[in-house]
């Protein structure tokens, strides 16, 4: 059946994306309002609104309540909905609803969603299929004492994982026993807070692996292709802060072996759509399966630029019905993408979130520079929602070059009004390791000791600035009396020896 | 905080860092920075975008404001941020004196680095907490953090509850330096 319409369960960057294939494909957009962002970008890109920033229940997120969706879709008729990632993107009682209502939802089935979510689950059909996995807890850990057990058998570290959780929450690393019962009690409640689901489960923890991810794209009849890997290895605690297609890690023979796993994966749960199967991948080059995230993921601009297709369109001819065009052995992939996250964060003072207003924001256009953002001038980073300001993607010939316009794009990306981890994609440029292609998870936390990266007459400038700025204020303020009274000028001077 | 000059540009001007290295600037506002022995010119743009740099030796470097309350400043300079005090010679003579006036055993005030929701308190008046510890659990942007104590001590007062939400730089506990 033809897509026509789509309603778009999502807002800022991811938004915009879906709303540029559904205008490519000649499908009609429809976004959701919010009163938290009744301003933001998407909702001018969109072709019809859906006003949910009146009336709305307090009780739940405009975008995590599934009747009010369901019921706003069949009041337009619209054809189908794209939940984006996050929110309701991994909830397979959406998918569920979908499915009665007769809308097309773009993803897999709820079946798949729930299996893979379910990390248990999830771990039983890896086994089953012949997938390396990782010690550690059968199913859910009932309590603190099992918790202890456990981990003892299998050795410290361990890792405690929310067992309906994904994108790093819900997750707590335990080094020694004596923090296991804080750490179950912080990742439980964690769980229960960002998942409604308390359950966490333990396995052993690597201690520096590389975490490589699969793209999958897969249709309704049977048909399974992975589109090459994607090196999310530079995290800080479990939160992805750029990532590269392919890996330097990977050679054509283990990408193989990998991406035939990760296709035994999809096929366990008859995937249909895109996901993504996460390896965990140690020094010696064995691999063990992580999760799958039965979405489109934040960074799949990385996959699109090596393999030239678009991901989100095949998401909708697949949800229509539409065979694969293409073979395991058409896929090539050419070149190098390095994605970097442009989050509204103090790099300074631990990636502390940096609220505010993003008065002006530019980046250099460019053929080999892609930009995936939800704000422009004027745009408010607000508390309600992630840090994200944008996504620059550079794609090139060889991962050297993709470094070098990497500096330049970075160099010239400017955001005024709020702090961003700008800083720290020049401080990781700068890194011997990271362009040789030599990290690992703990690249962060071991390697890049401080994680910005200043010239060195930075600091004087901005004391100049700052003595400059002053003095002319009070240059001015001599001059021009800001404030009146009866008629008659008061100097702020004056005006603060009142107030004192 | 340290009374403003009131003087014409010719007057000397001092940004005091928060690690405490001071810059001198002889007259800010000619725009010239004593550099390695001599004077060299400082040029500030602003270009078609509104954007504000610097051009410093045929450089250019970006600039942002980002905070700005009476003589506090951030200013980020490509990315990086950077806070001053801005003093005149006289304020900061004062401010020196009064550091050392102060009583270096002071209480010292753990702050809430972001706005959040304080989800557990770790410890108790009175407690002994190590440099490093965690103290507090809060809640923000859908992470629990924990909330660490940089100094090793006694801690003298609890001024939030569980459940209780607070603002970025909110004073969340005292310790009493060991």
């Amino acid at each position: 059946m033809k897509i026509k319409s789509l309603l778009i369960a999502n807002r800022g960057e991811i938004a915009i994306r879906i709303i540029k294939t559904a205008r490519k494909m000649g499908i009609r957009s429809y976004v959701i309002k919010t009163a938290k962002e009744p301003n933001a970008w998407y909702l001018e890109e969109a072709d019809e609104i859906i006003d949910f920033s009146e009336n709305f229940d307090e009780t739940i997120p405009e975008f995590l309540d599934i009747e009010r969706i369901i019921k706003s879709a069949k009041k337009r008729k619209v054809d189908a909905i794209h939940p984006g990632y996050g929110f309701l993107a991994e909830n397979p009682d959406f998918a569920r609803r979908c499915e009665e209502e007769k809308i097309t939802f773009i993803g897999p089935s709820h079946d798949a969603i729930y299996r893979m979510g379910h990390k248990t689950i999830a771990k039983e059909l890896a086994r089953e299929h012949g997938v390396p996995l990782l010690g550690g807890s059968p199913g859910a850990v009932r309590d603190a004492e099992e918790a202890r057990k456990i981990a003892n058998q299998v050795g410290y570290p361990v890792i405690l994982k929310a067992a309906a959780g994904g994108g790093g929450r819900g997750m707590r690393v335990v080094s020694k026993e004596k923090d296991i019962e804080r750490m179950f009690s912080l990742a439980t409640n964690e769980a229960a807070k960002a998942f409604n689901n308390p359950d966490v489960f333990l396995e052993r923890f690597v201690r520096e692996p590389r975490h490589i991810e699969f793209q999958i794209l897969a249709d309704k009849h049977g048909n399974v292709v992975h589109l090459g890997e994607r090196e999310c290895s530079v995290q800080r605690k479990h939160q992805k802060l750029l990532e590269e297609s392919p890996s330097p890690a990977l050679d054509p023979a283990l990408r193989k072996k990998m991406g035939e796993a990760a296709i035994n994966i999809a096929r366990s749960v008859n995937y249909y759509s895109a996901g993504t199967v996460e390896f965990l991948l140690d020094v010696d080059n064995s691999f063990s399966f992580m999760e799958m995230n039965t979405r489109i993921q934040v960074e799949h601009p990385v996959t699109e630029m090596v393999t030239g297709i678009d991901l989100i369109e095949q998401m909708i001819l697949i949800a229509e019905g539409e065979k694969l065009p293409f073979t395991q052995k058409d896929i090539k992939l050419n070149g190098w993408a390095i994605e970097w996250r442009i989050n509204a964060e103090d790099v300074q003072s631990g990636f502390s979130p940096s609220l505010g207003t993003i008065e002006k924001i530019s980046w250099p256009e460019s053929e080999n520079v892609r930009v995936d953002t939800g704000v422009r001038d004027g745009s408010v980073i607000t508390p309600y929602y992630d840090s994200m300001i944008a996504k620059l993607i550079v794609h090139a010939e060889t991962r050297e070059k993709a470094m070098q316009q990497s500096s330049l794009a970075i160099r010239k990306f400017w955001i005024k009004g709020t702090k961003t981890t700008l800083a720290f994609c020049r401080a990781v440029l700068q890194n011997s390791n990271f362009r040789k292609g030599n990290f690992n998870t703990s690249f962060l936390s071991k390697e890049l000791k401080l994680h910005y990266h200043a010239e060195p007459d930075e600091a004087l400038l901005a004391a100049f600035f700052a003595t400059y700025d002053y003095a002319r204020e009070i240059n001015e303020n001599e001059e021009k009396p800001l404030h009146t009274e009866n008629g008659k000028a008061i100097t702020p001077w004056v005006l603060k020896k009142r107030l004192r | 905080m340290a009374r403003a000059a009131k003087t014409k540009q010719s007057t000397k001007l001092i940004a005091l860092s928060a690690t405490n290295k001071a810059y001198e600037f002889k007259k800010p506002l000619e725009k010239k920075i004593k550099y390695q022995g001599k004077e060299v010119d400082i040029r500030l743009h602003e270009d078609p975008k509104g954007f504000s740099y610097i051009v410093w030796k045929n450089k250019k470097y970006m600039l942002d404001v980002i905070e700005k309350k009476q003589n506090r400043y951030t200013i980020v300079v490509n990315g990086v941020w950077h806070s001053f005090t801005v003093e005149t010679p006289v304020s900061l003579k004062r401010k020196r004196y009064l550091e050392n006036q102060a009583d270096s055993s002071a209480a010292v005030s753990i702050e809430a680095p972001m706005p959040g929701k304080i989800i557990d308190i770790l410890v108790e008046e009175g407690a002994e907490v190590k440099e490093g510890e965690p103290i507090i659990i809060l809640e923000a942007m859908k992470m629990q953090n924990e909330i660490i104590s940089h100094i090793a001590g006694i801690v003298k007062s609890i001024s939030v509850k569980k459940n209780e939400s607070v603002m970025k730089d909110d004073v969340l506990m005292e310790i009493q330096k060991a």
